[in-house]
């Protein structure tokens, strides 16, 4: 990489940064958007010092407010970079939040009426949820591995069977959550960043290196790049594909977690809907390729942001509510836009 | 009509395809446009074809300069470039094909009864025995093949380009295209056909131009060449044909992979060989002969369903998954590189050593240092030229990704090598390369299995090969009967008693 020490014009540079490294491109996005979102920022504040607190504050509240879906993102990312697509997701939170609720509620839950309670309760309740959601996913995984089905058909089956199955077994049931597990999402590293934030960026970079140093990661890639030649490169598609569902699914769970923590109830027709396309519109926009094989973890976290700053920004300056979601339409389409004409 | 490509030079970046190459073409004539791979037979075609544009040199059609921006232009000039991935719609009908690029309608509905008319009209003309309604999915190859033909015909086409038109056909197939070929000959069509196999040059072209490193290294009437005299053109010195001796010698009785009346049902049945450590044993045949299958199957890349026996070194496998074959130190390099070998996505350093990376790891992670050094090694030994081994694979010429390919399977260090077409889309001095290195790893006790079409490959690598015929076994050669000719009777369904006679006389 270093043997090419030439002098270059700064343009020369960006040009050859923007068309070889996908990653610049999103990292340029963000700065800019970051740039557009703190001129807003400060004219909403009235002067140029103001700006910083503000700044500060409003990427608080953008990661904190995007923790679920981008940590679900960076599952699905990995799906995606397998040349797959989970639509299940939103509704695998609905069904996983369920299950969280129903061990930890304090009167009727399952956990309560063993005479578990407290902190154990909490640490049982947290592992289950997580085995549960690698089982999901992990179900996911066979449809489409054993059984031969397309993701987006699996999943699609998946999704509704989750949400419908989730609804009926509610129906009678309106649990709450304990004060204590509520500690998990409102607890302050510092007296200012929510631990959410803190869960969210050391599984960005935990999934990251899975990712470039694994041989899981490698299988990944290659799977999306060319199935036929991983298959005959002695690698086991079937077990690697509901590994990497498994993946997602867990990743969901925590996704899960954080969300009954944070929000301490959920309404079970609608909670996770439309998580699917958050983070399948976060991959995209970071660069990953959604015919698989190439992609990036760090792109996935950083289109979510990109998103998060956006709706910020439209906030700030006051469009309609209803609008923000054609803006962000138009990101994604303008992302995908700019994807091809790199490979082309 | 007449042709003329006149000085034309092409480069991409600091690499010059084509150097004041000078190319005729004539109505009438067919004329072989032969070369190595790299060599530029693909960039002039192109060019005339209008995919891409010259930096030099101009096109002339009839004395009139031409330039061609786009496909478009070109084939409004006449001339139908038919590439190498056919480009028909195999859920439409033949006469809709026919018919893609300009649909006769009448007012807002399509006009199918004129269109299927002057379809028959046209296979008529061209004594061509097809139905216009038939589905273009259920069409064999060469069929294919003609409907691409005529669909340039329907566009006024009088030059034809066709890029290896006869690679996935099999004998009766090429028959029928070459049929067609005279046809349009004898119409005042002019063809230009693309091929590496020299005898079929001999045999249906009137011209030739020899390219070489993007120059034109010869030219003239095939009637007063040969094929050592192409081959001489094509690659610049005489290129050694011997067949190797003494690469024969087996080191122990006990076979490295023995199978036992093998049948999936469907592609072969009732296969039985073995192969000893230190040999090289060929399986040819014909396309469709099952030898791609049985070979997968046996490596597990099948699912295992089957019924037979393999022993791998005198152990009983039923292998039902790739990565069970490869821990039992069996090693399958496939056919079609592109679609089965190369993982684009994927740099030259990951796609050469994907098949061994479970075995270098540091608790979780990839042991890269590790991974860069066994590389190396193997770039050392099969010495592939690269530049960088992060570089995508995309980046190397065919015979150096085919090392690439093949170095990810030396990793493993396999008891019994499989390989299925080692040589495809190599060119002829990186074929020789390819060969002398198998023989290596044979002389280092290897037993390897190389699957091939070309007679002269088996001939040239191996001392015994196994013939198949449509999935069955035809017959076994070795040593003196191991000829051309008795592997190409044997392949086509002639008994072994016939083979032994004509080797008899």
């Amino acid at each position: 990489m270093g043997n090419k020490k030439k002098q270059m014009s700064f343009t020369e540079w960006f040009r050859d940064k923007w068309s070889h490294n996908a990653m610049f491109s999103t990292i340029f996005a963000l700065v800019v958007m970051t740039i557009v979102q703190s001129v807003a920022l400060g004219m909403n504040a009235g002067s140029f010092l103001g700006t910083f607190p503000k700044l500060g504050i409003a990427w608080m509240n953008i990661l904190r407010n995007n923790t679920y879906a981008g940590v679900i993102a960076l599952g699905m990312c990995f799906i995606i970079i397998s040349g797959g697509i989970d639509l299940s997701v939103g509704s695998m939170l609905c069904a996983l939040g369920a299950c969280l609720m129903y061990l930890l509620d304090e009167q009727n839950g399952l956990l309560a009426a063993m005479g578990i309670t407290g902190v154990p309760a909490y640490i049982i309740a947290i592992v289950i949820v997580l085995i549960l959601g690698c089982i999901l996913g992990a179900l996911n995984g066979v449809l489409i591995a054993y059984g031969r089905i397309p993701p987006f058909i699996a999943t699609l089956g998946t999704m509704k069977i989750f949400r419908s199955v989730t609804q009926q077994l509610t129906k009678q049931f309106n649990p709450t959550v304990p004060k204590g597990f509520k500690a998990i999402a409102s607890a302050k590293i510092g007296g200012q960043i929510f631990l959410p934030i803190v869960y969210w960026l050391v599984i960005v970079i935990i999934m990251h290196i899975i990712f470039k140093k694994t041989l899981f990661g490698r299988q990944t890639i290659a799977i999306g790049s060319n199935e036929r030649a991983a298959k005959l490169s002695g690698i086991s598609v079937k077990k690697v594909k509901c590994r990497i569902y498994s993946l997602c699914g867990l990743m969901v769970a925590v996704g899960a977690i954080i969300y009954i923590a944070r929000i301490g109830s959920m309404d079970f027709a609608n909670a996770g809907s439309g998580y699917e396309m958050d983070a399948i519109a976060a991959v995209i926009v970071g660069g990953t390729s959604m015919s698989g094989g190439r992609g990036s973890l760090i792109g996935a976290f950083l289109g979510m942001m990109i998103m998060g700053v956006m709706n910020n920004f439209l906030n700030t300056i006051g469009v309609p509510t209803f609008l923000c979601d054609a803006v962000k339409g138009l990101i994604i389409i303008l992302a995908v836009m700019l994807q091809k004409k790199e490979s082309d | 009509m007449k042709i003329e490509m006149k000085e034309i030079c092409k480069s991409f970046g600091a690499n010059e395809v084509l150097q004041n190459v000078n190319f005729t073409i004539n109505t009438g004539e067919i004329s072989a446009l032969l070369g190595e791979n790299g060599a530029g037979k693909s960039t002039l075609m192109n060019i005339l074809g209008g995919v891409l544009q010259p930096d030099h040199g101009e096109i002339i059609i009839d004395g009139r300069t031409v330039s061609f921006a786009a496909p478009i232009d070109s084939l409004h000039s006449g001339i139908g470039f038919i590439h190498q991935e056919l480009n028909l719609i195999n859920d439409l009908t033949v006469y809709e094909n026919l018919f893609i690029t300009d649909f006769l309608r009448k007012g807002v509905f399509l006009d199918t009864d004129t269109m299927r008319r002057k379809s028959e009209e046209l296979f008529q003309e061209m004594d061509i025995d097809l139905d216009p309604c038939e589905m273009v999915r259920n069409l064999d190859a060469s069929y294919k093949q003609i409907v691409e033909i005529c669909k340039a015909l329907m566009q006024q086409a009088s030059i034809i380009i066709m890029d290896e038109p006869t690679t996935s056909l099999t004998v009766p197939e090429i028959e029928r295209v070459f049929k067609m070929m005279r046809v349009l000959r004898d119409k005042n069509v002019g063809i230009v056909f693309i091929s590496h196999k020299l005898e079929e040059v001999l045999e249906i072209c009137d011209s030739y131009v020899v390219l070489r490193d993007g120059k034109v290294a010869a030219k003239g009437d095939v009637k007063e060449t040969s094929i050592p005299e192409l081959t001489s053109f094509m690659v610049g010195h005489e290129v050694k044909q011997e067949k190797s001796v003494g690469s024969c010698h087996t080191t122990g009785d006990s076979p490295a992979l023995e199978i036992r009346n093998l049948s999936d049902g469907m592609h072969f049945h009732d296969i039985s060989l073995k192969v000893s450590p230190g040999e090289v044993l060929g399986v040819t045949g014909l396309l469709g002969d099952g030898r791609t299958e049985l070979f997968q199957t046996i490596f597990g890349a099948m699912g295992g369903n089957y019924t037979g026996t393999v022993r791998l070194c005198g152990e009983t496998c039923h292998f039902t998954s790739t990565e069970k074959a490869l821990e039992h130190g069996l090693a399958y390099l496939p056919r079609n590189r592109k679609e089965n070998a190369i993982i684009k996505d994927m740099n030259i350093l990951d796609n050469g050593s994907i098949v061994y990376l479970p075995h270098i790891r540091n608790r979780w992670m990839i042991d890269i240092p590790r991974q860069e050094q066994m590389f190396n090694k193997q770039v050392k030994e099969l010495s592939i030229k690269l530049e960088d081994i992060y570089d995508p694979i995309s980046s190397l010429s065919g015979g150096n990704q085919q090392k690439v390919v093949l170095a990810k399977w030396l990793m493993s260090e396999p008891k019994v090598l499989i390989l299925d077409n080692p040589t495809q889309g190599v060119d002829v001095g990186a074929k020789e390369e390819i060969y002398e290195i198998i023989e290596g790893l044979a002389r280092k006790g290897t037993a390897v299995i190389v699957l091939s079409s070309e007679a002269k490959e088996i001939i040239r690598l191996c001392s015994r090969s196994v013939v198949l015929f449509h999935g069955r076994e035809a017959g076994e050669l070795t040593g003196n009967t191991l000829t051309e000719h008795n592997i190409m009777i044997l392949a086509t369904g002639g008994s072994l008693q016939k083979c032994e006679e004509s080797h008899g006389k």
